[in-house]
């Protein structure tokens, strides 16, 4: 092969090494910030500082749609991602995953998917005082 | 007329204008549409003399007139020779530093990333501000707390959590709840002795709250919030409230 041609051959194996390297350590930049294990330790955490804070007859619509996104992707339907039983705040994205969180607010939460027109990907949280 | 002058001196190299490099024997120059890796002479140029020095590294062997002690190019193997090693250097060394970029990288987002996401200031900020609520709310204390006399009621404390709205433990048998919350009462007159106190929880997190060590993130996180209130027959109070989240393995690697 002549001179031009081994240099241009160079440069683009150089060139395309260079930006399968960069498209590697962005995949996985963007595949480290959204992995079911971390969103699910951060939302229960936030989820159940929100209830935390909550008072009777209060109703909290929430968007969950980078959820959504990630339990879709695992088969997990919208509706189990997000529990909250016993005071504890339970998301699962995955079937063999799920994180759980305590909150101390005594008060009844009722969680279900927004069925409301441009809510996709969001839950509905009302609280209301515990009947004792 | 030329000075021939054969050092690479650069006030001199301007005078001898061979800035340019000789053709390599048996080169026939420049035909029309041909690219070539030696450069053109520019127009005016009248090409290389006999004797005078280039900075083609190879005719730089052949160059006359270099004194003891000047410097010259010899060491070098030609312009070729810088291309093509010289490039192929460079990739390696390049590769080598992003690689050594990528492992940092990587080890920066699994230290940041694999840290567990700590809650436990804003958490236990929240059971402050909810103890707080309790006891005074709108300008006027918890009716349940203060009687007609204006004294604090023994079964307000009795029943505390449950006033309060607050279930401190969890259902895990022989777990130790990981809250722990106290409000003092300081009447105006007295800012040093008690008059009301209220606590719940587990006591043994407190202790947590003095120490101030660099591995402070595996204790417990602590919360005061101090406020005056009133009451309805005027008399002031200071009121601290303590609040401590445990929750260390939840929060902390």
């Amino acid at each position: 092969m002549n001179k031009k041609g081994e240099l241009l051959v160079e440069n683009i194996i150089f060139l395309v090494l260079n930006i399968l390297f960069l498209m590697i350590l962005v995949l996985f930049l963007i595949k480290q910030g959204s992995g079911a294990v971390l969103l699910e330790d951060a939302y229960s955490k936030n989820v159940a500082l929100l209830i935390d804070s909550a008072k009777p007859l209060m109703s909290i619509h929430l968007n969950l749609q980078d959820l959504k996104d990630v339990s879709d992707k695992n088969g997990i339907p919208f509706s189990d991602i997000l529990k909250i039983e016993g005071n504890y705040v339970t998301i699962k994205l995955s079937e063999k995953g799920g994180t759980k969180y305590h909150f101390f607010n005594n008060i009844n939460v009722t969680s279900y998917p927004s069925k409301n027109d441009g809510e996709e990907g969001f839950y509905v949280l009302t609280f209301s005082k515990i009947k004792i | 007329m030329r000075k021939k002058i054969n050092i690479l001196y650069p006030n001199d190299l301007k005078v001898t204008n061979n800035l340019y490099p000789k053709y390599p024997e048996g080169h026939k120059g420049h035909k029309k549409g041909i690219n070539n890796l030696y450069p053109k002479y520019p127009e005016g140029h009248k090409g290389h003399k006999k004797g005078t020095s280039t900075l083609y590294p190879n005719d730089l062997k052949g160059t006359r007139g270099h004194k003891k002690g000047i410097n010259t190019l010899r060491g070098i193997k030609g312009i070729k020779g810088i291309n093509k090693k010289g490039d192929k250097l460079l990739s390696v060394y390049w590769f080598a530093i992003l690689v050594i970029v990528a492992v940092g990288i990587v080890l920066m987002v699994n230290s940041f990333y694999g840290k567990n996401y700590d809650v436990r200031a804003q958490e236990s900020k929240i059971l402050s501000q909810k103890v707080a609520d309790c006891i005074y709310f709108g300008g006027e204390f918890n009716p349940l707390l203060i009687n007609s006399q204006g004294g604090f009621r023994d079964d307000f404390k009795d029943n505390f959590l449950e006033k309060c709205l607050l279930n401190l433990t969890i259902n895990e048998e022989f777990e130790r709840p990981p809250y722990y919350v106290e409000a003092e009462f300081f009447s105006e007159g007295n800012l040093k002795k008690t008059s009301f106190f209220i606590s719940e929880g587990n006591k043994n997190w407190k202790s947590d709250c003095n120490v101030t060590v660099s591995g402070r993130d595996k204790l417990a996180t602590c919360s005061q919030n101090d406020f005056f209130a009133k009451t309805n027959s005027n008399s002031l109070y200071l009121i601290k409230i303590l609040s401590i989240v445990g929750k260390v393995e939840e929060n902390t690697n």
